[in-house]
């Protein structure tokens, strides 16, 4: 399977005339983009605001990203999503590089959702204060949902998908600057050369715990709840088959824009051909009762092993009783032999001093950590805002609170906030893009 | 938690699914549970099997109470 | 200038060897042995010097831990220096302890080294910096100046590294920290692997820690005559969360009475935790909280009785610290009605 990924470097994002592409400038139309978006009756209220890094900006709350993208063939994006279930991972992709589309609640916020400083102390601990942010600032006619602590947020999380495909037609048919070349040949049909070369899967634990559906990531459209694990090309995450979900505490997400640029997918990539043989990726999921999580894990020992896999990183989407999920997992390969390394985020809580998963396995001997959820964090206003500061406080954001007897409200009256590193919008960047690690103090 | 109450000397079962998470974090007594979100009584079963169920996995735990294990006991459930 | 006062054993004041270990607590105006050395590298004036008889301190350790405190009472220090005591144990074990006292009374930051062998190490690196030190007094220089700069960055309140950076055992505190490399999770993570799959030498970022283990508590005789007690960490707790117990992170609990309901019903009780879908405990909250089974056995004799409250709390992302004590405050309220056993739901 070969993809191609075509770059187009964005250097600057501004409103105009008309909707275009040229000299690394993205100028966008904002009454048509509006109109465009708006096309979704439960879109009730609307803006669409850009927010540049350095930035003295906040956005809270945040609900998804995307990297703008078109196919030049017409198929679609994000399949099964923003148009029909066709096959990702071939042909041709086109990607405004350097910039994501957000989806921002006007008002409300819930627990999955999180918070991006574009500037100062603050911007440290997102990867998206380093890109130029096309917010979607919406609200919805969700009314069952208004005021509940869970939300889908399907309206807002679906016109970013919508929107970030809507932007890309801005490349659809122009050259780009840089062309990325993704191809793994099919397993049983590689050259010596690489056959003798330790074989390495990917196992990807995407979000999927709420039963009821529409909360959870989707594979190709289909909620990955009433899943079980499969074998995947690393080029079809890469290429819009996944989708991110609205629950797992903001900082363990894996939004959109992550699935489609994975960094430990490109890194075994960069690896595959020298000294690993890249086999492919393990697509498992996260589940609520433990019968369900001895059962994935024997599905992704059953299939690393059969593939003849010497090696395996597995990497979880969350913290907390998915932390289980990983550490069986990475124990069942270690069971059949397939050395494993995993990546994760921790929990060792405000004081720093709790066990950092909630289940430990002396076999998971090999661990790559990513961050705290639990570190406090305390930052001064910002000049502007986008969405509803209060969100973070008052609707239960997993990293804020209403009230604290010690620490008082996450969202103070001169808008300084502290909060818990639990909803800085993929703030620990497990999909690999991390530079934080966990270290004893 | 658990832990803080076996060590004021009071018997204590602790009734979960996750049985890794209760045996790492240090519980004696374990009994299994169904799931996180509904423990006890599945809400797509009846209303009489969801109350046998957790008739039976209560008195699992109560009679746990009772027993003189040497070690970390997960007991066993019908139900 | 900032002040600080410095902590030696008779050995090291130049009293004597074991015959006067018994020597009792003393405070010097000045510099004694070590102090000096301390002194000259610390961006603070040692103003005082304490010394004490090892087997004093570990004979009669409240009277010492008692005079040395009565010592400083009305003393002006900034940091507690205690050591180095390389690998003698009942030296380690003594800064250890003066050390904790200290800080537990003064709230002024304590520092000391020890040798890896040392017993204090394991007795005292949670409670304090105890930094890694030599076997032996030729690594005297070494060892205070390790220490000296790290009181130094203290004293000028700067950031202080990780326990590897600096030198200090860890101290079971595990914060998320920027790597200067910039290496990322995904260069990490490969890397590893290719080491660990050619058998090459790798470091693990999360070791596995040790697990403490709680004996088991007697067991019950007569669970006919029995009080039962039920706690959850399950989130459940009436519609108007009276308590204010947050859904994630909890240091809050809260006791119910429900001597006189049948079951939880719904719309009455909800769980608040955040972790997983709640509309299976908020339409029926016995599903977490099984009052209706536990009083369908007080009815049929099983159990003598079940305590007049429950007692909920949320388990996600609260800390072990928290969370203990949470628990012993709970414990004190089941004995105070003599509770004889408790079960706990979990979710």
């Amino acid at each position: 399977m070969r993809l191609e990924i075509g770059n187009f470097q964005v250097k600057d994002v501004v409103f105009g005339e008309k909707t275009m592409f040229s000299n690394g400038v993205l100028s966008i139309n904002k009454e048509e983009a509006m109109a465009f978006i708006k096309e979704d009756e439960h879109i009730t209220e609307l803006d669409i605001v850009i927010a540049k890094p350095g930035e003295n900006t906040r956005i809270v709350p945040v609900k998804e990203a995307a990297e703008p993208r078109i196919r030049p063939d017409d198929r679609p994006v994000f399949p099964g999503v923003t148009g029909d279930v066709e096959s990702a991972g071939s042909g041709r992709v086109h990607a405004l590089k350097g910039c994501s589309v957000l989806g921002v609640g006007m008002h409300y916020g819930s627990f999955g959702d999180g918070l991006i400083d574009m500037g100062g102390e603050g911007a440290k601990y997102t990867l998206f204060s380093q890109l130029i942010n096309i917010c979607i600032v919406a609200d919805t006619d969700e009314e069952f949902e208004r005021f509940e602590q869970q939300k889908k947020n399907t309206a807002i999380r679906m016109a970013t998908h919508r929107f970030a495909e809507y932007l890309g037609t801005a490349v659809k048919n122009l050259e780009p600057e840089e062309i990325e070349t993704f191809e793994l040949d099919p397993v049983t049909k590689r050259t010596e050369e690489v056959n003798k070369l330790p074989s390495v899967v990917l196992v990807m634990q995407p979000q999927s715990q709420m039963e009821e559906l529409g909360y959870n990531d989707l594979v190709y459209g289909w909620d990955m709840n009433k899943y079980v694990p499969t074998f995947m090309h690393p080029n079809e995450v890469l290429d819009g088959a996944l989708i991110s979900g609205s629950f797992m505490p903001s900082s363990s997400k894996w939004s959109t824009y992550d699935f489609q640029n994975f960094p430990t997918i490109r890194e075994l990539y960069k690896e595959h051909g020298k000294s690993i043989n890249f086999l492919g990726v393990i697509m498992s999921n996260l589940n609520v009762s433990l019968e369900q999580k001895h059962r994935s894990a024997i599905f992704v020992a059953q299939m690393a092993k059969s593939l003849g896999a010497d090696g395996a990183i597995v990497t979880e989407e969350g913290y907390g009783n998915p932390d289980a999920d990983y550490i069986l997992c990475l124990a069942a390969l270690e069971d059949v032999g397939v050395k494993t390394v995993g990546i994760s985020n921790e929990c060792t809580g405000r004081d720093g001093a709790s066990q950092p998963l909630v289940t430990l396995d002396e076999k998971a001997n090999a661990l790559v950590s990513t961050g705290n959820v639990s570190q406090l964090i305390e930052l001064p206003p910002a000049d502007k805002v986008i969405g509803e500061l209060q969100a973070l406080a008052r609707d239960g954001l997993s990293g804020g609170w209403a009230y604290d007897e010690i620490l008082g409200a996450s969202v103070r009256e001169d808008g300084s906030i502290i909060m818990e590193n639990n909803a800085m919008f993929c703030g620990d960047r497990i999909p690999g893009w991390s530079t934080k690690t966990m270290k004893e103090f | 938690m658990v832990k803080e109450i076996e060590r004021a000397g009071i018997p204590v079962v602790q009734m979960c699914n996750l049985i890794p998470v209760a045996t790492t974090v240090g519980a004696n007594k374990i009994v299994p549970t169904i799931s996180i979100p509904y423990p006890l009584g599945d809400p797509l079963t009846s209303k009489e099997a969801q109350w046998k169920l957790r008739y039976h996995r209560v008195g699992v735990a109560l009679d746990a109470l009772t027993e003189d294990v040497k070690e970390q006991t997960v007991f066993k459930v019908k139900i | 200038m900032k002040k600080a006062i410095h902590y030696i054993n008779q050995f090291f004041a130049g009293i004597g060897g074991e015959d006067t270990a018994d020597y009792k607590p003393e405070i010097r105006e000045g510099l004694v042995g070590p102090s000096l050395a301390l002194n000259s590298m610390l961006d603070a004036e040692v103003t005082h010097t304490v010394i004490c008889g090892d087997n004093f301190m570990g004979s009669n350790t409240d009277e010492a831990v008692e005079i040395i405190l009565g010592f400083l009472e009305d003393k002006e220090f900034d940091i507690f220096v205690a050591g180095p005591a390389f690998q003698a144990g009942r030296y380690g074990v003594a800064c250890g302890t003066i050390c904790k006292a200290v800080k537990e009374k003064f709230n002024v930051p304590v520092i000391t080294s020890m040798n890896v062998e040392n017993p204090g190490v394991e007795m005292f690196k949670k409670d304090m910096y105890v930094f890694e030190g030599g076997k032996s007094a030729a690594k005297l220089r070494d060892d205070v100046k390790v220490m000296a700069n790290f009181a130094n960055k203290i004293l000028k309140g700067e950031e202080t590294g990780s326990a590897d950076e600096e030198g200090f055992f860890p101290r079971g505190i595990r914060a998320q920290t920027w790597l200067e490399s910039g290496k990322t999770a995904a260069e990490r993570g490969v890397e590893m692997l290719i080491k660990k799959l050619n058998d090459a030498p790798y470091i693990t970022e999360l070791p596995i820690p040790k697990q403490d283990r709680v004996p088991i508590a007697e067991p019950i005789k007569d669970l006919s005559k029995a009080n039962i007690a039920m706690v959850t960490t399950g989130g459940i707790v009436p519609v108007d969360n009276p308590d204010r117990i947050q859904s994630a992170s909890a240091t809050r609990w809260g006791r119910y009475d429900i001597s006189k309901d049948e079951r939880l019903e719904g719309g009455v009780y909800k769980t608040i935790h955040a972790g997983f879908d709640p509309a299976a405990a908020d339409a029926d909250p016995n599903v977490i909280m099984p009052i209706d089974a536990m009083k369908s056995y007080v009815k049929e004799g099983k159990i003598g009785k079940l305590h007049d409250y429950f007692y909920s709390t949320v388990g996600t992302g609260t800390t072990q610290a928290e969370a203990a004590r949470m628990g012993r405050e709970i414990v004190e309220k089941l004995k105070e009605d003599n509770v004889d056993g408790v079960i706990m739901t979990s979710t």
